[in-house]
């Protein structure tokens, strides 16, 4: 093959882009014309000059860009949590602790002296957890305390060593009716 | 790119940060100036940015990123007067024996793209490089530079795989030319 029309597949070659067929007639070429040989290696240094022209990052380069975006409003605003924000996220969390604060002490109001009879116990499940003067129920066991414990968290499980603590049970237990509660009770009482 | 398109600023954060040297590099190789460099690199993000809301992922993205900074530097090119073929495609230098007399340092037996350039002769080449039509240097620049194939720089210049040969064929006898020239004036 005449060089003049080797030489583009010649730097084809060198780019790795030659077909296998290609490739091999280059090789044959190269292997009997020094020229070739010759243009083939400054062909390679030619690419290897390519990527020595580099430049450099500029300084402030991201800077500039990221400015240029945001005042395009071409890049979404990032989330920064200033003391600002958390001014601002103090006004919802202080409406909920108040709420929450409420709730407690109605609760706390509702739940009060436990009144007598069976409807405030139906009723008011928590009341029956209520100390009661009545201070012959037998004392819940430890795991029995816990599991009251985190059936009503806001319960302090220490209350529950009070005698009639036996009573909220009684809605829990197993052949208790619902519609009788005084039966139990009643006979706790007496016993 | 998918995902800043979806409104994610840390998309295109981590988007700048893997390709701004590439694009800085891409610009200064085809501007051969600092400033205009900087100047076309920060417009290549610009139209990253601006293009995200139709951006659909039909190529790889690097293919479609420099496509976009190939028209973002040739608007650039435009815009200063650049006006294409420079150098005749019959290169002056190129003696009867198609030995160019260009004293480019040997490549390495071992390893031929290793090749160490002097400050000089880089400076040289970027001058070189400056001189080809706009065409052909990307299609060079982008294989060569940037590594991407023959059939990734065809989509990226909107031609063939045949007339990419041929213009990185054609770059290289230009620069060849040009290099002989220059140290042999």
């Amino acid at each position: 093959m005449d060089c003049r029309d080797i030489r583009e597949t010649i730097s084809a070659c060198v780019d790795g882009e030659a077909s296998p067929a290609e490739a091999a007639s280059v090789r044959e070429h190269l292997a009997s014309c020094d020229r070739c040989r010759v243009l083939e290696r400054q062909m390679r240094a030619l690419g290897a000059g390519v990527r020595q022209v580099r430049g450099r990052v500029p300084d402030r380069f991201r800077e500039e860009v990221f400015s240029r975006l945001e005042s395009e409003g071409a890049l979404p605003k990032r989330r920064i949590v200033t003391p600002a924000a958390w001014r601002w996220a103090a006004v919802p969390l202080a409406a909920a602790a108040g709420l929450g604060l409420f709730l407690l002490t109605s609760r706390e109001a509702v739940r009060g002296p436990a009144p007598p009879g069976p409807a405030a116990s139906r009723v008011e499940t928590s009341a029956s957890y209520a100390p009661s003067p009545q201070g012959n129920a037998p004392a819940l066991s430890t795991e029995d305390r816990e599991m009251v414990a985190l059936l009503d968290i806001l319960e302090d499980p220490a209350d529950l060593d009070a005698s009639d603590d036996a009573e909220g049970m009684d809605l829990l237990a197993p052949g208790g009716s619902a519609d009788t509660p005084n039966s139990s009770r009643g006979g706790r009482s007496g016993a | 790119m998918l995902l800043f398109r979806e409104g994610s600023r840390d998309a295109f954060e981590e988007l700048f940060s893997r390709h701004h040297r590439a694009i800085v590099r891409f610009a200064w190789r085809m501007t051969g100036d600092p400033s205009a460099a900087e100047e076309a690199a920060q417009e290549i993000f610009l139209r990253i940015a601006r293009a995200a809301p139709t951006y659909q992922p039909t190529a790889k993205f690097t293919t479609w990123m420099y496509t976009v900074a190939r028209r973002a530097t040739l608007n650039y090119l435009r815009d200063t007067k650049e006006d294409g073929e420079k150098v005749p495609i019959l290169s002056e230098g190129e003696r009867e024996d198609g030995v160019y007399p260009v004293q480019l340092p040997g490549p390495d037996d071992r390893n031929p793209e290793q090749v160490v350039w002097e400050a000089q002769l880089t400076e040289r080449f970027r001058i070189a490089l400056g001189e080809l039509p706009e065409g052909h240097r990307a299609a060079f620049v982008l294989n060569r530079g940037d590594g991407l194939s023959y059939g990734e720089v065809a989509q990226v210049l909107g031609i063939t795989v045949q007339a990419v040969k041929t213009r990185i064929f054609r770059a290289r006898e230009m620069l060849l030319s040009l290099l002989s020239k220059d140290l042999s004036a």
